[in-house]
């Protein structure tokens, strides 16, 4: 009959070999100990912060992400939203459900995200942690027989056996070793920089994710555009867009206010380089608080201005053409200029739509492009250059219902003709001052003139500077723990045959992928053994030992390998 | 989560504007926080006398409004919602007109010929100050401020702001609302 051994079994005194151990008696009864909370607790966190964890949960979130770049968000879009809402009916309500309309603020990507951060920061504090205690750690004892160490000398000296530690105990000290010392031997470490280097590799690392968290929860993204002559305040309803973080709200944003006073661009006019640009220069005044006092500022592409906390930078900019619209009642309706959207780069065409909802009796809308030096090629018309010499438009009118009425957000670049009828009149090229007249007496579009306008993103970025400094400190704990080798190096000294006392120095890297441990030992065991024998330095030669002891017969082996046995 | 983001990303905005190529579609009014929301006597926070120049150029202040019940109301004619509440608020500024409530606009982003013209078509007889720049808005935070486009803010007689909607108004909500105010004579 098989035994059956159960770990921890204690064979009951009585028992013979053939029979079965009795099971211990456990405190919840005979069988395995239940598992508990506490150990599915500490199962779960294991899990957790695995290696493996961490690297399904990265892939899960760039999964997740997904969704949020195929399917339109209503953070980012939501005139798409509400078209996909009337594209797929059914679809979309189950969608929603999902949170598949705001992916990156849905529960399930926030549990992602912040399980991936736990799993990290599970996985770097412990770590961390003994990597603490490591650094910290003082070197083992000196080994018994220091000949198996792959480099190891021996030697005969005058010295006592006191003396001879001590000794070693001072050149190795000099040389900034950490030591161990015990009953005739020496035991010495150095190279700990690369534990204190893997250290501060994963508080940076969790530092960058501190970082980051910081900045995503604290910080914010907003753009503007503005026409040159206009202002505009730092509020909610003012800014073009606002991407708060998740602890941000509306008072969070700095109350400045800023005027573009004029926007400058400089082209290259002549050359193989013709139409690159030279400078952007955004001339602006801005107060940080409300009566503060006004001051001017010169924004130029990556040169952000820092207002209160925020950071303003130039993105981009465009032409805004000025249109005046009279109604079939020769009133004014529109009078403004109305930012359009380049198409080329090179010669900064624009395209874009001015919406008059406000005509009498129907609503006007029109479609078309500015040109800034429009030349007529072969029939077509085209921009010659960006910058805005001979500016013209072209303009398609429509009449009828723009769609605005009913509340359902609308883009302002975008006309929509669905319910519109374009009308009959032939398209014309407008310069500055030249009016196109609406058949039916519908009233009249004039192009009074031109401005600029820039794009400007205002930034909040509270996890920018100590991620930078997270980064670097990273970076260089990296290189401190793959450039510094941790190497020991023992000394034991006893009495032998005869009263003269041996000393045997061996040394052991830990980490020795350069393989520079073999010089550096000869050299260290060299400066040893002259301090033991007070022969010549290291490098002086191979004089005899003044101590008037011969050597060991057979010499001495520097290298790894074979030292002589003592008699 | 929801109700720390809630009152961030309700801007009615005009336009993505990114990097050199602004994307075609524009306007996104983000209409994810629409709501309307009272305050009980002893928690509402006193309104900023704000001023400023009406469309038609004479100068106004919040505080001549005082002893009255004020309905603020944010807009601008390029904004769809706001035309689609234009008829509820040109209704109920003719209805409580008698109870002692003035209706104020407060005009955004938006051009003196494009607002009149609007005013105009929807028949809105109350004055509306020019802010094209936005600015009236700072003086609100702090307190209720506009959490996008078109914000009501309704005002009681001693100057505080008693309630608020974001987003489109809608007739009987707006009416129970004043109805409240008006009755309570606070």
């Amino acid at each position: 009959m098989a035994e059956v051994r159960t770990p921890g079994a204690v064979r009951s005194p009585g028992g013979t070999p053939g029979e079965p151990a009795a099971p211990p008696a456990f405190p919840g009864g005979p069988g395995p100990r239940p598992f508990g909370l506490p150990g599915w607790a500490r199962w779960a966190w294991r899990q957790l912060t695995s290696m493996r964890t961490a690297l399904i949960l990265l892939f899960l979130l760039a999964a997740g992400s997904v969704p949020g770049s195929v399917i339109p968000q209503q953070g980012i879009d939501a005139a798409a939203v509400q078209s996909y809402y009337k594209a797929h009916p059914a679809l979309a309500p189950i969608l929603a459900r999902l949170g598949l309309f705001d992916v990156f603020g849905s529960p399930w990507f926030a549990a992602i995200y912040i399980l991936l951060f736990i799993s990290l920061a599970g996985c770097v504090v412990p770590r961390a942690w003994r990597l603490l205690g490591s650094a910290r750690a003082l070197p083992p004892r000196a080994p018994k027989n220091l000949s198996r160490l792959p480099h190891a000398v021996r030697y005969a000296t005058a010295m006592p056996v006191d003396g001879v530690t001590a000794a070693a105990a001072a050149v190795l000290a000099g040389r900034r070793f950490r030591l161990q010392r015990g009953d005739g031997w020496v035991s010495a470490e150095k190279g700990y920089l690369r534990d204190a280097g893997n250290l501060l590799f994963h508080v940076a690392l969790l530092g960058v994710l501190f970082s980051v968290a910081l900045g995503g929860l604290f910080g914010y993204k907003a753009d503007r555009l503005l026409v040159s002559g206009q202002t505009f305040a730092d509020t909610v309803t003012a800014l073009d867009e606002f991407h708060p973080g998740r602890l941000v709200s509306a008072a969070d944003l700095p109350p400045f206010t800023l005027t573009l006073e004029r926007f400058t661009a400089r082209y290259v006019t002549s050359g193989p380089q013709r139409e690159q640009p030279l400078s952007f220069d955004a001339h602006v005044r801005y107060t940080a608080q409300p009566g503060g006092p006004a001051r001017t500022g010169d924004l130029q592409v990556n040169h952000p201005l820092s207002i209160d906390g925020a950071k303003v930078y130039l993105l981009g900019h465009g032409y805004a053409p000025v249109f005046r619209v009279t109604d079939s009642r020769g009133q004014v309706v529109y009078d403004q200029a109305t930012p359009f959207v380049p198409q080329d780069m090179s010669s900064y065409l624009s395209e874009g739509v001015v919406k008059v909802p406000d005509a009498q009796p129907q609503q006007l809308g029109f479609a078309g492009i500015f040109l800034p030096t429009a030349v007529d090629v072969g029939g077509q018309l085209q921009s010659a250059f960006p910058a805005a010499y001979a500016p013209a438009v072209s303009l398609i009118a429509y009449s009828g219902n723009l769609g605005m009425n009913s509340g359902a957000p609308q883009s302002v670049y975008e006309l929509d003709t669905a319910a519109m009828h374009r009308l009959p009149v032939k398209p014309q090229v407008l310069t500055p001052g030249q009016s196109m007249k609406l058949p039916g007496g519908q009233g009249t579009i004039t192009f009074t003139g031109y401005r600029q306008w820039v794009s400007l993103a205002i930034n909040h970025d509270p996890g920018q500077i100590p991620a930078l400094i997270s980064a670097a400190a990273a970076l260089l704990g990296l290189l401190l723990s793959f450039v510094v080798r941790r190497r020991r190096v023992f000394v034991r000294a006893w009495r032998g045959a005869g009263g003269a006392t041996v000393a045997e120095v061996a040394g052991l890297p830990r980490h020795d992928v350069g393989g520079g441990f073999d010089a550096e030992f000869t050299e260290l065991a060299a400066t040893l053994r002259s301090a033991h024998q007070g022969g010549p330095p290291p490098g002086g030669g191979d004089g005899p030992p003044p101590g008037g002891q011969p050597a060991e017969g057979g010499g001495e082996n520097l290298t790894a390998g074979h030292a002589d046995p003592a008699p | 989560m929801a109700v720390a983001g809630s009152l961030a990303v309700s801007a009615c905005a005009s336009g993505p504007i990114a990097a050199n190529t602004p994307k075609s579609n524009g306007a996104s009014f983000v209409t994810g926080n629409t709501g309307a929301q009272m305050f009980k006597p002893g928690d509402r926070p006193a309104a900023p006398d704000i001023s400023g120049t009406t469309l038609s150029g004479s100068k106004l202040s919040l505080s001549a409004y005082r002893g009255t019940v004020v309905v603020l109301n944010f807009w601008g004619s390029w904004c769809s919602p706001c035309r689609a509440e234009a008829p509820t608020l040109a209704a109920l500024s003719q209805k409580y007109a008698s109870r002692g409530v003035r209706f104020l606009g407060i005009d955004i982003r938006d051009s003196p010929a494009s607002a009149e013209a609007f005013m105009r078509d929807y028949g809105i007889r109350y004055p509306s100050l020019n802010d094209p720049s936005d600015e009236l808005a700072l003086a609100f935070r702090g307190t209720v401020s506009p959490g996008g486009i078109p914000t009501t803010l309704l005002i009681d007689r001693s100057g505080h702001i008693a309630g608020r909607i974001i987003g489109e108004s809608s007739y009987s909500g707006l009416n129970a609302m004043l109805a409240d105010i008006t009755a309570g004579s606070s």
